[in-house]
């Protein structure tokens, strides 16, 4: 009985989060509901006894991925209304609602004619990171390794192209050969 | 799920919000203190007998303040940014253990609201969220420092969970579980079995990070008075403002437990000289991170930001390699 | 605790030296090493240790102020007092209103008559103490030595204007008798030794 009403809570309260994300025209509504959402899908996890995955999407999605996007957001105002310019609201509205229920529909149809069956059942006497851990180790392997690579890869590839001009220390360096500098900027200005 | 549970468990919430509300309220006045000890002065005298009555007139102050949203603030956002950070500290005290469970009138009571087998995890990852207050409210505010101190909140977050998170990784698989409880059962035998002494490392880094992620004083650039004004807070007042500070109290306290438990033994054998010791090691670390205030300077951000990634991260890696090669044989 | 080391403004040259700053390291190795060394050589603990043993030795600095005073200079400018003359016990100020006179800010205001000894006597005297800069003018032009500055200087009022009157600041015959009325070292008094600079007045012409 509470599972299903906590169900039902955190669904009404996961749609309504992501659809201000959507709908809004204020930046900091949109992040902040879209973080509040993230936590929200969590309870799901909790609720199914997942709890690993639980904490791990509370930190992983909005601990650091929105944390993220935040970063992106310093760079403009966040107190304005952004203009959106939309050419046929309904259009893009009826299409993409389309294209979603479509999807729905297509990953949806096998697993329901399938009868629902978890693959891994949580199993007792093992602890939910035990569970995944073995999962990851065994069957997904491969497929969890090659993601560490593309992570790694992605990372290095961050490094090289932020580092850049990371040994040269804007505070020693000499007044008019500082980029801040107002010389420098008319040089290349010009 | 039998309405004893329920009942208990709610119970254990009320509790816990009274106890530490309070305590965040008596950690003020204790900070004053102890800060005006080390600098020879005598801090507040004047509320009641040695100001002891401060925390009653600071409180009502707080509640009776006009609370002023200014015109160009984002105002919704700002006024739920102080609710997350008040929030978020007490939702990560759901999975510590106060206490040894105990017998009370034939009911065994367990002090800890949910024994999540994940404990650890999910109290990282809700001090995680603890990020939201500062950036949501220093991006609401339309003030400059407003928004420095939100972007540092954030930088420092950001990077300090990965050196918490990495250096808690090395006494997790020497445990073997992610639950306080087990972590504590694991030292139970006595001193020698605390995991201070067979990951000083660990130790190390995990106390440096909590003084980030609680931006306390050598870290304490979130909110830098003598830089930034208040940082997030600086367009706050009354109690939002003052769920700011309830709320990084809280999450000192907290975090106390944490290292309490995780590497001081926490209750040992859960006998009563046990949970006592758990006291006196909290009310230690608490007066470590105001004892450090009066004693260092605050660092630059970005010196924080090397440390953090030039020499802390790298520590706790070769920390989990060298446990895991030692685990092994 | 006493005052006494508050009191001793005379800050000398000695105790004071040069701290040795390190030239900021270039390289990352450098700073490597200075974070190592600084974290290691237990200068941190150093720090700790001081401010705790200062919270062990409390010796407590603090002046708890509407309940204890520091002293104040003997020179210092605060609310004017009226003296009395040591000898007779009559009040010095001989109603020359050179004081309201020089008086910078207009804050003086003051009325004479002639008594029956045709001297003459004051009858209303009083300092606007909300315009009064305390300059101490009207210490310095005071031929007789009457009006000096005292040692109050809590000057809260409800009011801007806020005036202290003749029989305020005129010393207590009580007190006078009792010794208590001190000659003002500051502005307008007679420095220490003066006798020996005065020369007499030439009457050979
Ligand atoms: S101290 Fe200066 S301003 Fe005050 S009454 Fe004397 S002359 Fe006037
Ligand atoms: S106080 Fe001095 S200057 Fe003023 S009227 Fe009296 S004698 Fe003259």
């Amino acid at each position: 009985m509470f599972e299903a009403i906590a169900f039902y809570l955190f669904a009404i309260l996961t749609i309504s989060m992501f659809s201000i994300a959507v709908l809004t025209s204020q930046a900091l509504y949109a992040l902040t509901s879209l973080a509040a959402g993230m936590i929200f899908i969590s309870a799901f996890f909790f609720i199914l006894g997942a709890d690993f995955l639980g904490a791990v999407q509370i930190i992983v999605y909005t601990g650091a991925v929105l944390a993220l996007y935040a970063f992106g957001m310093m760079f403009f105002d966040t107190t304005r209304d952004v203009v959106e310019k939309r050419t046929s609201p309904m259009l893009v509205f009826g299409m993409s609602g389309m294209a979603a229920l479509l999807i729905v529909l297509i990953f949806a149809a096998p697993i329901v004619s399938d009868n629902i069956a978890a693959l891994y059942p949580v199993q007792e006497g093992v602890g939910n990171a035990q569970a995944v851990g073995m999962v990851l180790f065994t069957k997904y392997l491969v497929p969890f390794e090659v993601a560490a690579v593309m992570l790694l890869v992605a990372m290095i590839g961050g490094i090289i192209l932020a580092g850049k001009k990371m040994d040269t220390s804007l505070t020693l360096l000499d007044e008019d050969k500082s980029p801040l500098s107002v010389e420098t900027n008319e040089k290349a200005a010009s | 799920m039998d309405t004893a549970y329920l009942i208990e468990t709610v119970i254990k919430i009320v509790i816990l919000l009274l106890v530490f509300s309070a305590l965040a309220g008596f950690g003020t006045y204790f900070e004053r203190k102890v800060l005006a000890f080390m600098q020879r002065r005598l801090g507040p005298m004047h509320v009641g007998p040695y100001s002891l009555l401060q925390i009653a007139a600071d409180g009502v102050k707080l509640f009776t303040k006009e609370d002023i949203v200014p015109q160009n603030v984002v105002g919704p956002i700002f006024k739920i940014a102080p609710v997350i950070t008040a929030a978020t500290a007490f939702m990560a005290a759901a999975a510590i253990p106060f206490m040894p469970s105990f017998t009370i009138f034939g009911y065994e009571v367990h002090p800890i609201i949910s024994d999540i087998n994940v404990g650890i995890l999910y109290i990282l990852g809700v001090m995680a969220i603890g990020l939201y207050g500062p950036l949501l409210g220093g991006m609401a505010s339309a003030n400059k420092w407003s928004l420095i101190s939100a972007a540092r909140a954030a930088s420092v977050f950001i990077s300090y969970e990965v050196v918490s998170g990495l250096s808690l990784l090395a006494p997790i698989m020497m445990v073997g579980s992610l639950s306080l409880i087990d972590f504590n059962n694991y030292q139970a035998a006595g001193v020698g079995s605390w995991m201070i002494w067979s990951q000083p490392v660990a130790f190390v880094l995990f106390v440096i990070a909590a003084f980030a992620e609680t931006g306390r004083t050598p870290f304490h650039l979130i909110a830098n008075d003598h830089e930034i004004i208040d940082g997030f807070g600086t367009e706050y007042s009354g109690m939002r403002w003052g769920l700011f500070f309830i709320g990084e109290y809280a999450n000192m306290f907290f975090i106390s437990f944490v290292i309490a438990l995780i590497f001081l033994g926490g209750f040992g054998d859960g006998s009563v000289g046990g949970a006592l010791a758990l006291l006196g090691k909290v009310s230690f670390i608490f007066f470590f991170f105001l004892w450090t205030r009066a004693a260092w300077p605050d660092v630059r951000p970005d010196q924080l930001m090397w440390l953090c990634w030039k020499v802390l991260m790298p520590i706790a890696v070769v920390n989990i390699v060298i446990t895991g090669i030692v685990m092994m044989f | 605790m006493s005052f006494e080391k508050f009191k001793d403004r005379n800050v000398g040259e000695d105790g004071y030296y040069m701290v040795d700053i390190e030239d900021y390291p270039e390289t990352g190795w450098g700073k490597f090493k200075q974070v190592a060394s600084r974290s290691l050589k237990g200068e941190l603990f150093v720090g700790l240790w001081v401010v705790l043993r200062e919270m062990f030795k409390f010796d407590i600095h603090t002046v708890q102020y509407p309940k204890e005073k520091l002293p104040i200079g003997p020179r210092y400018r605060a609310v004017h007092k009226m003296l009395r003359l040591f000898e007779s016990g009559t009040e010095r100020c001989i109603g020359c209103g050179l004081c309201e006179k020089i008086c910078i800010s207009d804050c003086i205001r003051m009325d004479t008559k002639y008594d029956e000894n045709s001297r003459k006597e004051v009858t209303e005297y009083s300092i606007n103490l909300g315009r009064c800069i305390f300059c101490g003018y009207c210490a310095e032009v005071c031929p007789e030595l009457a009006i000096v500055h005292g040692g109050r200087y809590e000057n809260a009022s409800e009011q801007r204007a806020h005036f202290v009157e003749f029989e305020d600041m005129l010393t207590p015959i009580d007190a006078l008798k009792a010794g208590q009325q001190e000659e003002f070292p500051g502005f307008g008094a007679i420095i220490p030794g003066s006798d020996k600079s005065v020369k007499k007045t030439p009457l050979a012409y």
